[in-house]
Parts: structure tokens; sequence; C-alpha cells
């Protein structure tokens, strides 16, 4: 009797403990429904209809997905361009700031000046960053030309006028952004965590430099590695448009034009919505594949302490 | 052994000094620009120390363009925001990271899966929902989602708050406190700290921000600096880089020199992001 008694006291308290803990959870709960759960659900079915916002939607199927694949869309260009400028921009970003932190990793007396100044671009608006771009890529005016013509090389080319320069010129701009700087952190705060033991047991063994990096730098921080892919990732697809947009407009022609270009252009210039989401689809779409794929890799390659 | 230690240690901080001023060049050549005539800029060879100093490039820029405007915009939009997203992430984060309830595992799984949802996948629908509550060309459409909490700063607070020790709540539930007073009283006075991070990461981003605004604001009187400087001293035929380039010092200077004061804060905040656990 009395141990019932007890259960039900115990039981009554988590109850009361569950409450609780959703009460603290609704703001986020109400914003994830309104903000996230709703509108991807709505992006499927806005995906499936044609709808200008003035006249009412009307239901078209898989009209925008067979408009979108087939041959003469501009479709394609649009995914190829995502999936370059991904794949380069995340390979890019993500070792210059694992050189970075390296370079902070440095034993020397004041490095945290050279911290701040590794780190201050992150901080600066990307329009800021693309202004500034904008000028130093200039064919006439801009310092690369000039710098390349301290070289020996005259004739500059005009960077982001170039069908096939523009995409590498925008993936060196990225080595600036917010996202970059945000891994470089990560990746210096975590090199410093590598223990020490670990590098003076391999010294003894007699392992060379590159097998140390390899072995006991590179392996331990693997983890690391794996969120900054995936940092690096979602920023490919997020944070490209307010570096792109402002820099090219997605020019020249279409040479620049990421998803998330296409999809502003479709949905808030031409008022496209239905083919806007359908883009939309397609988006969320390759972000969940490429993020699922980094996990089933990570099963291979990351190791993890426990 | 100590020449080769002293050798190595000059090419390490010259490598250092290289790449700093690779990462810090485009700063210092806004910096110039914006004190340089506009045939300066256009001069060859480009010239890192301007001729003849243009501080009239400011007061041009300032009068001619709505900066002022602008800048009250951006102001409005860090205050809502920061204001919205400290109140409503503090709150969300304690049970996840203080208190055992049921589906904690699925809510916390959730909250990481939303901060990969790309902005573009959800923006038509959000866009189309803000136009039906008649909130375009408003700063709402912004700010109020702010205090619906925004994961990032859920699973940031969520981090800090597990390096309190757990002690502390249920010593005071033993005392007989309920949950709000241990958050209210004890959790929030403890993570300060926490809080200047999260406003000064939070007040950065919007600074910085121009796809969201972009969408929902048309209006010259309503655009945040962002926005606002895509078409400001610029059009089809001319480009003033001068008055462009003054512009962007204005851009740069203010999350630079909040970067400058709050260096450690915003170091460790991203770096928490990276902890394990």
């Amino acid at each position: 009797m009395e141990h019932e008694g007890l259960l039900t006291k115990k039981n009554k308290r988590n109850v009361r403990e569950n409450i609780t803990a959703y009460a603290f959870l609704s703001p986020w709960i109400i914003g994830f429904i309104l903000f996230s759960g709703v509108p991807i659900i709505a992006s499927f079915v806005l995906s499936l209809t044609k709808w200008d916002l003035i006249s009412a939607p009307r239901f078209i199927g898989l009209g925008n997905f067979i408009a979108m694949f087939s041959a003469g869309s501009d479709f394609w260009n649009v995914l190829k361009v995502t999936l370059i400028f991904t794949v380069f921009s995340i390979i890019a970003t993500l070792t210059w700031s694992f050189f970075l932190a390296m370079l902070l990793n440095f034993k020397l007396k004041g490095i945290g000046i050279f911290r701040f100044f590794f780190f201050v671009p992150a901080v600066m608006p990307s329009i800021a960053l693309a202004f500034a771009f904008q000028l130093l890529y200039n064919k006439e005016i801009g310092v690369i030309n000039y710098i390349l013509y301290l070289f020996g090389i005259n004739n500059g080319p005009n960077w982001l006028m170039d069908n096939h320069l523009v995409i590498p010129s925008i993936i060196f701009v990225c080595l600036y952004t917010y996202t970059t700087g945000q891994m470089m952190l990560i990746f210096d705060a975590s090199l410093k965590e590598v223990p020490k033991e670990l590098y003076e047991a391999c010294s003894i063994d007699g392992a060379s430099y590159f097998q140390k990096f390899y072995y006991v730098t590179l392996s331990y921080i693997s983890p690391v590695i794996l969120f900054n892919l995936v940092i690096a990732t979602i920023n490919a697809f997020n944070g490209s448009f307010s570096i792109i947009y402002p820099l090219t407009f997605g020019g020249p022609g279409d040479a620049s034009r990421v998803i998330s270009l296409a999809i502003y252009d479709s949905g808030f210039k031409t008022f496209r919505m239905g083919y806007a989401s359908a883009l939309a689809t397609v988006a969320f779409i390759m972000v969940v594949a490429i993020a699922l794929l980094q996990f089933k890799l990570s099963d291979k390659f990351v190791y993890y302490e426990n | 052994m100590k020449l080769k230690l002293k050798i190595t240690n000059f090419l390490q901080y010259i490598l250092l000094i290289v790449v700093a001023i690779i990462m810090i060049f485009p700063i210092l050549w806004i910096a110039s620009s914006s004190l340089k005539s506009l045939i300066d800029i256009s001069a060859y060879p480009p010239q890192l120390i301007p001729k003849e100093i243009h501080f009239e490039n400011y007061v041009e820029a300032f009068s001619r363009g709505d900066i002022f405007v602008y800048l009250k915009n951006t102001l409005i939009l860090i205050i809502g925001c920061t204001t919205g997203t400290l109140i409503s992430s503090s709150i969300v984060a304690y049970p996840l990271a203080r208190m055992n309830f049921a589906g904690k595992k699925i809510m916390f799984g959730l909250i990481l899966a939303t901060m990969m949802v790309p902005a573009t996948a959800t923006i038509i629908p959000q866009y189309i929902m803000f136009s039906k509550f008649r909130w375009l060309n408003s700063f709402l459409p912004i700010i109020v989602p702010a205090f619906f909490a925004f994961p990032y700063n859920v699973f940031l607070f969520r981090q800090f708050y597990r390096t309190i020790p757990i002690s502390i709540d249920e010593a005071a539930l033993i005392d007989g406190c309920n949950r709000w007073d241990i958050f209210i009283k004890m959790i929030v006075p403890l993570s300060r700290p926490t809080f200047i991070t999260i406003g000064v990461l939070s007040s950065v981003f919007w600074w910085n921000e121009l796809f969201i605004p972009l969408i929902y604001i048309d209006s010259d009187r309503l655009k945040p600096l962002t926005v606002g400087a895509l078409t400001t001293f610029k059009n089809l035929f001319i480009q003033r880089w001068d008055l462009q380039m003054a512009m962007c010092v204005v851009m740069v200077l203010p999350p630079m020199i909040l970067y400058l004061f709050t260096q450690k804060y915003l170091a460790e905040g991203i770096k928490t992001t990276g902890m394990k656990g």
C-alpha cells in the first residue's frame, strides 16, 4: 500500500516535470511549427502548383518538376553551378580554415594578435566584402591584375566577368567569410586539445612529421572535421546568397547562378511561386542528401574517444 | 640546435605576417580607397597609401545617401532580434541542459536538424504566410520569429548551461523552489557571459544580414544598411567607388570595434559550438 502511494507520488512528480519542460520548450515548438515545419510541408504542396500571387494558385501536379528537368531548362545550369560551387567552396574553406588554425598553433609570442587579424574579415558584412572584391578584381584598376603584372602577366583577366573564372573568384572571396573564421576558431581550439603524450609516443616510435600529422592530429580531431564539414555544407547553401548576389548577381549570364539565387529570382523577381517552391524542394533534398552522405562517411573515418 | 629553433621561429613569423596581410588586405583597401578621389582610385598603378586625403568622401556619402535612415533601421533590427532571441533561446535551452523529460532526445535532435534547413528552402511559404498577415514591408517578419528561439542560439545556451554544476538545481528543488525560480534566480545570473556572447554574435549577425531583409522590405524608408547599400552610389552607368568605399568603412567599423572589445566572448562562443556532447 505504502509502496504504491510512493510510486504514484513519483509518477505525479514526473508528469509535472514533463509539463514544466515542455512549457519551457513551447516558444521553440510554436516557432518550429510556424517557421520550419509548416513552411517545409507547404513548400512541397506549393511546388505542385502554378501561382503568381495575384490569381488563385492552380494545381498542376508534377508540372514544375517536369519543366525543371526537361532538356532545354535552365535548371541544368543551376544544378551544375550549385554542385561545382558547393563542392569546391567546401574544400577551399575547410582547407584554408584548417591551415589558419595550424598557423595559430605555432608556439610563438604574440600569437593572439594574429588570431585577431585572421578572424577580423569574418565580422565584416558580406556586402562590404563583395564591394571590396569588385574593386580588387577590376580588370583595369584592380590590385590583383596589378600584382599579376608585377609577375610579368600583362592583360590580367576580367575575373568576375569571365564564365570560367567567376566561380573560382567567388570561392576565393569565401575564404574571408564568417563561416571560414568560425571553422578556424573551432579547429584552433580542437588542435590545442590533442594530448601532447600522443606526439611524444609517436616520436619515440620514430614517426615522421607527416605520419604524426596523419595518425595523431587528423584522427584525433576527426569529429571536429566532420562538424566543420557540416557547417561548411550548410553555409554553401545558405550563406552563398549574401556573397554571390552583391558580387555578381549570378552573372555573367548565368555562370554563377546557384540555386539560392535561382529561388530568389523565380520567387521574388518573376513571382513564379510554384516553380520557386519546386527549386526550394530540390535544394532541401540536396542538403539532406549531402548531410546523410557525410554522416555515413563519418562512420568510416571519424574516430570517437569512447 | 638553438640557432635552428630561432630560424624556425623567424620563418614562422614571416609566414604568419604574410597570411595576416592577405586576410586584412580587403579591409585595408576599403579604408585606403575611401580616402581617395575617384580619379586616384582609377589611377594606375594602384596605390595603397592615398596621395591626397579626401575626408570629404564621408561627408558626401552621408549627405547624398540615406545612410542615416538605413543605420537607424539596422539598429532597430539588431535590438529587436537580439532581445527576442536572448529571451526565448535562454528559456528553451534550460530543460534541454538541466532536466530529464520524455522525448528529450527527439526534441534536441529536431533542434539540431532545423539548424541544417537552409533559409532558402522555407522562404517562399514564409513570405506567403507573412503577406497573409499583412506584415510585408515592415520589421515584423524579421523580428517576431526571433522571439520564438533560433536553434543555433538554443544550442549555444544549452552547451553553456551544461557547464554549471547540476547540484545547484537539485539543492534548490529540495528547498522547494520551482524550475522557473531556479532558471530566473540562479541560472540566468550565472550565465551572464553567455548572454553577452550570444548578444554579440546576434548583433554582428543582424548587422551583416542581407537575405532576409532583402525579401521582406521594399521601401527605402525601412531598408537596413546592407540592403540599402546594394543600390547606393551605383547605377548602370557609373559606380562611385569613392563614396561606396566610405560607406563600406561605415559598415565594417562597428562590428570590428565590437569584436575588438569582446574578442574573448566571441571566440568562446564560437569554440563552444564545436565542443563535444
